[in-house]
């Protein structure tokens, strides 16, 4: 019976090419791009989760404020850790992970290489709490010594090539010795926590032991810098383990209001697609594209539904036949759902072969390291899934129809009207829905994108680039920058932090009249006295900078900073940053300092006379030799070392949507995909309309009509049902992308025009697809066709 | 073998009802060749559906073998037709898709005849057939001599005890016309009843028995010598 079934699908998909072309397009099309796109998916929404323990790993957050003004932070203060770990039962251990080191080069012997790769500082428990494979080395003591170092496999090979790197001795900047106590596995790419480099924590304890400004590290609960992560006992509390230690942060620290400094835990399996405050941070795009995914798939097995079904009447005879000589229908069934499923193992065969074939060049679009891995159980378990469902939705329904045929209604020719029509049509609409409902959002993306990378930012980045200083170069600054603007091509010199995204945040601000329960978290940017003027931040009120010594007590403050600390007439109001006491000597108007995600917060500017990152900018014209000449200093100063790098502001401003950029171009692509493959099977149905109805265009054509009448005629069908798709999937998609657009703060509206322009490009595209059969079957001999009847 | 009593067919549209069969009255013996004639839609087509259970009367009695089908369901249907009866079509219907072999062996595989045991016997009857060298040709290219050759080979590979027969020269010249009605004159002289509806005398002549039908009844029976 197999033996049957396999013949006479094989031959059928040989014998009907074009049909079967069309089927097996369209599902190798979807499959393909459903299946890379639940890859991504599956990429996203498995990060952290190779930690055996995830169920029970959490991460600290903090917050500040309540209401309106609450804000939540992913780092804590460092005493969290050590606190958590000696007096809350509920935590089998914590680890922290901070910041950066300052070491740009290390050197072993005779080789110097520059970093590039991160470092972090970490609690001893770290290989204990995370599944991060240590290769040599003793998870339970990772750090024989505070000068201990661990690298992961691809930086020790750097340095080590094939030797042992275990006891050998690497020195940061060429001074301070690390001698290697491991060799880790390289962090998967889908863990949160990225390092090549780790350290002690107890290194970063020495640095900050308190002798200086600030209190020593277990002990300064000012500093939210660092992660907290948590393992608990099985059946701890998360809520009732945040509540204890925000009652120990309010114990130890003298003065703090109620509202500042409460922590919450975060599971680790959620901190990669969900904010600190919970607010997605991906994970609307994982559900959109997971949507997206399944309207294509979709898209696909209405293809083949619709083209199967329709040429069911051609079938109808064979069905008659077979039953007629003992065919059950369970045979008929199993018969047709074996066609489909033979198929669709042609479909999956040739979309393994285009997924393998565009892997880098997605991974590229999506910046990802994702692998296509045959050999992998999860690529299978999407793929299984995958294929399982669509296999069913595209089979069930043609066998079901196929098999219940009358016999001697088929053989009668009375089968034309058996699932034809209607059924069809709503899988038409609901297929060109989709396909609308995609377009218009792909065009309500692609607009928002572009308004937020040409809406007034409040400060000129045109033409502006940045580089770092390093040591040798940041004591003659001064010098530098004069030199530099002596030369045409070059505009204005300015020194400072980074404009373009100020991540760096306080809370440890004071000022004259700040109510007891008021805090403000506020975003500190240190700049010299040309900054303001490089940038033309507008200045609203007092004045700039003037670089003169006093300028160390002034500060400046944006117009949301004055408003939410509830300033009037600043100009000359005390205010305190961090332990610095001093005054507002001007005010400027609100600048995007961040995404535009985000509103517009709090800002401040302190002068800093001297700073690590020159911002050079050009008159634009010749951009090139004011890079030149910045690079002759470098080379002067630095010698080469590090070598000279520089990036364009725009760029740094790019990055900042980056993902948007990336999910902007792959929804486009998806778009086009399931309007390709929702027009591959217009195209088949109306190849098979202008074949049933041969007779009917040779008796019109005969009597007259035009090819115009008949192009008409077999069209007009068809494109109704793209009109009721648009009526359909426009208020849909216009809801769906208004509730999308709500995560912008500053963002365009939903408007008739992208519906409209979605609706005339569709009506156009499906108008070309079926003009073709039409116009072709209008333009054929009547003769012919009235004497094949 | 086959006793049908007050038959009754009707066929309705919104305006119109037609009566196919009115209270026909039939009864075939075993071993028996009988040849059903009369005028376009006088509903010999209609009698050899139900007869082969392809249809349901809509009123009446039908007795194969001395049971009741007339009630029987589609898979109680489907069992009785693929072992009692074989099918003979003016237009052949053979699946274009299936090699002469292959259309032969179709049956078989639905009865559930083990696959070593089919070769044999479909090899058998496309030699009693004289197609064994077509055997691996497509029905598109036979002549319809052949192809009907192919239809009466696959009627009869099971053993069925009936044959029913539409207009089973009726596509075909007179010379292979007559070689299909010699092969069914063979099996009916090997024990195959057959029931045949035709519209050439020709033909009915190679039958026992003519039973003539108007408007859904019978109005004349020949018994042939």
């Amino acid at each position: 019976m197999l033996k049957n079934y396999i013949k006479i699908a094989w031959r059928n998909i040989v014998n009907k090419k074009l049909y079967s072309a069309i089927n097996i397009i369209g599902l190798t099309v979807g499959l393909a791009v459903g299946l890379l796109i639940l890859l991504w998916v599956q990429d996203e929404t498995s990060y952290d989760k190779f930690n055996t323990k995830v169920d029970r790993i959490y991460k600290v957050n903090a917050s500040i404020g309540t209401g309106a003004s609450k804000q939540v932070w992913g780092g804590t203060p460092a005493p969290v850790a050590f606190h958590a770990a000696k007096e809350v039962p509920g935590v089998e251990a914590a680890v922290r992970v901070v910041g950066d080191m300052d070491y740009s080069k290390f050197r072993y012997k005779d080789k110097l290489l520059r970093r590039t790769a991160t470092m972090k500082f970490v609690d001893d428990a770290f290989f204990t709490v995370f599944d991060y494979k240590l290769l040599k080395g003793d998870p339970k003591k990772p750090f024989p010594t505070d000068q201990s170092i661990i690298l992961s496999v691809t930086e020790a090979k750097k340095y080590f090539g094939d030797t042992d790197p275990m006891g050998k001795v690497l020195r940061g900047d060429d001074k301070d010795p690390y001698t290697v106590s491991g060799v880790m596995a390289d962090m998967p790419a889908n863990s949160s926590i990225q390092a090549d480099y780790l350290f002690s924590i107890n290194v970063r304890k020495k640095q900050y032991n308190g002798k200086g400004m600030w209190k020593a590290m277990d002990e300064d609960w000012g500093d939210y810098w660092a992660d907290t992560y948590l393992l608990l006992k099985a059946n701890a509390s998360p809520i009732a383990i945040a509540d204890k230690l925000t009652r120990i942060h309010m114990s130890l620290q003298k003065g703090i209001k109620p509202t500042d400094g409460v922590f919450q835990l975060q599971p680790l399996a959620d901190i990669h697609l969900y904010n600190p405050d919970l607010t997605s941070a991906g994970a609307e795009i994982v559900k959109i594209f997971s949507i997206v995914a399944l309207l294509i798939l979709l898209i696909a097995c209405i293809n083949y539904v619709n083209l199967s079904t329709a040429r069911s009447v051609l079938r109808s005879k064979e069905v008659s036949v077979r039953k007629i000589i003992g065919a059950e229908r369970k045979h008929l069934f199993f018969q047709f759902v074996f066609e489909t499923a033979l198929c669709f193992l042609i479909a999956l065969v040739l979309a393994f072969g285009i997924i393998y074939a565009i892997m880098p060049l997605y991974n590229h679009i999506a910046n990802k390291e994702m692998h296509f891995d045959l050999f992998s159980t999860s690529v299978w378990k999407v793929i299984g899934i995958t294929t399982i469902i669509t296999l069913a939705a595209s089979s069930i329904y043609p066998a079901i129809l196929l098999s219940s045929f009358k016999p001697i209604d088929a053989l009668r020719s009375r089968a034309s009207g058996v699932g034809s029509g209607n059924f069809r049509k709503v899988l038409v609409v609901c297929q060109f829905a989709f396909s609308i409902g995609l377009i218009i959002g792909t065009l309500v993306i692609n607009r928002q994108l572009h308004y937020i990378q040409t809406t007034q930012v409040g400060y000129d980045r045109d033409h502006v680039f940045t580089v770092n200083l390093y040591n040798n170069m940041y004591p003659h600054q001064d010098a530098v920058k004069a030199e530099l603007l002596r030369h045409r091509e070059i505009t204005g010199v300015a020194v400072g932090d980074n404009i373009v995204n100020g991540d760096s945040s306080t809370g440890d601000t004071d000022w004259d009249g700040k109510p007891a329960t008021a805090s403000m978290v506020i975003h500190p940017f240190s700049i010299d006295q040309d900054f303001i003027k490089v940038f033309k931040v507008k200045l609203i009120a007092g004045s700039n900078f003037t670089g003169e010594k006093s300028d160390t007590s002034h500060y400046i403050l944006n117009e949301t900073a004055i408003k939410e600390a509830g300033i009037k007439n600043p100009i000359g109001k005390r205010f305190k940053l961090w332990q610095r006491n001093g005054i507002i000597i001007g005010v400027v108007k609100d600048f995007h300092f961040a995404s535009l995600k985000q509103v517009i917060e709090p800002a401040i500017f302190s002068y800093a006379e001297k700073s690590g990152q020159l911002f050079v900018k050009t008159t634009g014209k010749n951009a090139a030799a004011a890079i030149n000449l910045v690079k002759q200093y470098h080379v002067q100063y630095n010698h080469g070392d590090p070598p000279f790098e520089y990036n364009f502001l725009d760029d740094d401003f790019n990055n900042l949507y980056k993902t948007e950029q990336s999910t902007s171009m792959l929804f486009s692509i998806f778009a086009g995909i399931a309007i390709f493959i929702s027009c591959l099977g217009l195209f088949g149905l109306a190849t098979y309309t202008a074949q049933v109805k041969v007779k009917e265009i040779g008796i019109r054509k005969v009597l007259g009509a035009s090819v115009l009448n008949i192009t008409t005629m077999l069209s007009k069908d068809f494109l109704l049902l793209i009109v009721i798709s648009l009526l359909i999937a426009s208020p849909i998609a216009w809801y769906a992308m208004d509730k999308w657009l709500e995560s912008y703060v500053y963002r365009i509206s939903v408007n008739w025009i992208t519906i409209a322009l979605a609706g005339v490009g569709a009506i156009l595209i499906a108008l070309i697809t079926i003009s073709f059969q039409s116009i072709k079957a209008a333009l054929a001999n009547p003769v012919k066709s009235l004497r094949s009847e | 073998m086959i006793k049908i009593t007050d038959l009754q067919k009707y066929y309705r549209t919104e305006e119109v009802e037609t009566i196919a069969l009115n209270k026909l009255s039939i009864e075939v013996k075993e071993g028996e060749f009988v040849a059903i004639m009369g005028p376009s839609g006088c509903g010999k087509s209609t009698l050899l559906n139900i007869l082969g259970l392809l249809d349901d009367p809509d009123g009446g009695s039908y007795l194969f073998n001395s049971i009741e089908v007339a009630d029987f369901n589609e898979r109680k249907r489907a069992d009785l037709r693929k072992h009692n009866i074989g099918f003979v079509f003016q237009s052949f219907n053979l699946i274009d898709e299936l090699t002469v072999f292959e259309n032969v062996e179709l049956p078989l595989i639905y009865t559930g005849v083990p696959a070593s045991e089919r070769v044999g016997r479909v090899e058998k009857v496309l030699d009693k057939m004289q197609i064994m060298h077509r055997r691996n040709h497509y029905p598109q290219q036979l002549s319809g001599g052949q192809q009907q050759r192919v239809a009466v080979a696959r009627a009869v590979v099971n053993n069925p005890k009936l044959i029913l027969a539409d207009e089973p020269t009726g596509n075909l010249d007179s010379s292979n016309g007559n070689e299909v009605m010699e092969l069914l004159t063979d099996l009916n002289e090997q024990g195959t009843t057959i029931i045949m509806v035709t519209h050439s005398e020709h033909d009915a002549r190679y039958s026992h028995r003519i039973i003539r039908l108007l408007d859904g009844q019978t109005v004349m029976e020949n018994i042939m010598i």
